[in-house]
């Protein structure tokens, strides 16, 4: 509990701090970031802690989006619409959890694939809100005591946010609930011998991970004043599983370095060359054919590797024979 | 009466279509518990392959071959040097063929562009016979045809010869079958290869009826995933039985509900997967 407190304080400080040393086309760009980062971690929840490997978790965040989008017509508050969001995405993801979780691994990753699929193909198909070519909106973050218009207020509005989810994440994850899921992760048939029920700790995991894609969906809508039934593509679910891979799995904040890395590079790239598909593509094999962890990981391996270590003298094996000093000698 | 024969018919092509390419998928998860994501590439590819031969003024027929065979090749290269280093290691392979969805579908953006492209149906059958008033393209008949005939070939080759008897034995019990003194990888990478001639064959005979356009692999794949699930991982004849259902259901969803025919299919899978969780012929446990 303290020391998530000071990690989520940490965070919040430097997210804080964070506008004064960038340039404001790089806020604009980081307040995409927050957003997918947010999204990123809920599924790193699942993927990482829960292992449930989703191909279908842009289903949530298109209904956030949508939700601020379609009911932003009726009304400004933020207090409304993004519980709207997350309360939707929320329930959506209890139906589809129910159905979902009954089956594993592959069977799991195709039945949530097949769920937004149909999302997508509904929405795109459907004229009730504005079918193929989306739902535009001017919605602005209406607090009650102020609206927020300008992109560093937004920043900082987003961060909120992004600071919040991350502590509850953070706060699940060290829970008994959060113990409990990642030991059905690990052993699943020793959790049920236990007295665990397992699927109620993934399908708690499962909704909370869906409404905080929702609230992140909503978000969104509040940067692009828009919602499209892109939101719900395979195209859509595949980008925030590679940002979970780019950052590391089984790690909160893994997922947030792969978003930012994966935005960087995909406005960096999309800059020089059209292919920035076949870029990712490519990529992405690398990473798996690599496959040692994400980012995370790798920082934790090289500062591993930087921190001073005892000098050792090894024998061919690799046994240590003495201990030596900075000077050679033995101690 | 007419037009109940005519969506029928066009069900079911749209329904073979969809099993040429659910069967591969299928037969290669239940053997090699390797989910190919990529599957719907192989078929798009075919098609855009095929496209490009037949644009430059060659055969129909003969296009369809060398299309299947380069898709091949492509199987071949890709499972020697990429999937198969992740046997059993599904998350790994789900993430690689997803990744080669993108750079395949990317290069094919890249050669062929975006626009929405068809193979012309081939000569000898661009005619149509007459049902009372109504009329059916001769060449959706022929698309039945043959996948009516790879199913008989697929029970044939099951049922009746020794390639058959190591399959369906490696399905159930892989390590066994090995441990007999047959040569495993040699098995996997011909099923795999069978797997994506056949999406191969489909993508192209597809190529005057649905036509090609970028991220269409998505909704075939998709499909095909629905119908693998429906008519249970593993099993050929799942995914016939399957492939028909969701066809039919398609094409009369369309003009019954045409609001919510996208979400049929998939409340048809919601349905059986309640109270089936392997699916219809499934034996693969989820």
């Amino acid at each position: 509990m303290k020391k998530s407190i000071i990690a989520t304080l940490l965070l919040a400080v430097s997210v804080c701090a964070l506008p004064f040393v960038i340039s404001p086309f790089v806020l604009f760009m980081l307040t995409e970031v927050l957003i997918m980062a947010i999204f990123a971690m809920s599924l790193g929840l699942i993927m990482g802690y829960g292992g449930l490997q989703s191909l279908g978790h842009s289903a949530f965040f298109g209904i956030g989006a949508y939700s601020v989008a379609v009911l932003s017509e009726h009304l400004t508050s933020i207090y409304l619409l993004l519980p709207a969001a997350i309360i939707i995405s929320g329930l959506f993801a209890l139906l589809t959890g129910l159905i979902a979780i009954r089956n594993k691994g592959i069977f799991f990753l195709m039945i949530t694939l097949a769920f937004t699929q149909m999302l997508f193909l509904l929405f795109r198909q459907s004229d009730l809100w504005g079918g193929a070519d989306g739902v535009g909106t001017s919605v602005k973050p209406n607090l009650g005591f102020m609206e927020i218009a300008s992109p560093l207020s937004l920043f900082y509005f987003v961060g909120v946010f992004f600071v919040l989810a991350y502590f509850i994440l953070r706060l699940f994850v060290n829970s008994p609930l959060g113990k409990g899921l990642k030991g059905i992760m690990e052993n699943e048939g020793r959790m049920v011998a236990l007295g665990y029920h397992v699927k109620k700790y993934q399908i708690i995991a499962y909704v909370l991970a869906g409404g905080l894609a929702g609230l992140a969906g909503g978000l969104y809508v509040f940067k692009t004043q828009f919602a499209s039934p892109e939101l719900f593509s395979v195209h859509m679910a595949t980008t925030v599983l590679i940002m979970v891979f780019i950052g590391g799995m089984g790690t909160l904040f893994g997922p947030v370095i792969g978003a930012g890395v994966f935005i960087f590079l995909q406005n960096y790239i999309s800059t020089m060359t059209d292919r920035w598909s076949l870029i990712m593509g490519l990529l992405f094999i690398v990473i798996v054919l690599y496959n040692r962890g994400g980012i995370l990981q790798l920082l934790q391996l090289i500062t591993k590797k930087l921190t001073p270590k005892k000098n050792l003298l090894m024998d061919k094996k690799g046994a240590t024979i003495i201990e030596l000093n900075e000077s050679g000698k033995a101690k | 009466m007419d037009l109940f024969i005519v969506n029928t018919l066009s069900g079911l092509t749209y329904g073979m279509l969809l099993f040429l390419m659910a069967s591969g998928l299928s037969i290669v998860f239940g053997l090699m518990r390797i989910i190919n994501l990529a599957h719907g590439s192989f078929f798009l590819f075919g098609s855009y392959v095929a496209y490009a031969m037949v644009s430059r003024g060659m055969n129909f027929w003969l296009a369809l071959l060398l299309a299947t065979i380069c898709v091949t090749v492509l199987a071949f290269l890709l499972e020697k040097f990429l999937i198969s280093r992740f046997h059993g290691n599904e998350a790994s392979q789900v993430l690689l063929t997803l990744g080669l969805i993108f750079v395949i579908g990317d290069i094919s953006l890249w050669i062929w562009g975006g626009d929405f492209l068809s193979i012309p149906v081939p000569s000898i059958m661009d005619f149509s016979f007459a049902i009372n008033e109504s009329s059916f393209p001769i060449y959706r008949l022929f698309v039945i045809a043959i996948g009516i005939a790879c199913a008989v070939l697929l029970w044939y080759f099951e049922t009746k010869t020794k390639v058959g008897m190591i399959v369906r034995a490696g399905v159930d019990d892989m390590e066994m079958v090995g441990a007999l003194g047959f040569n495993i990888r040699l098995i996997f990478t011909a099923v795999f290869l069978f797997g994506a001639a056949l999406a191969a064959i489909g993508g192209v005979l597809s190529g005057p009826i649905l036509g090609m356009y970028p991220k269409m692999e998505f909704e075939i794949l998709v499909n095909s995933l629905v119908i693998v699930l429906i008519g249970g991982l593993g099993s050929w004849k799942g995914a016939f039985i399957g492939a028909i259902l969701i066809g039919i259901i398609d094409s009369f969803g369309k003009i019954y509900l045409p609001d919510v025919s996208v979400l049929l299919i998939f409340v048809v899978m919601v349905i059986v997967l309640m109270f089936k969780p392997t699916g219809l012929f499934g034996r693969v446990e989820s």
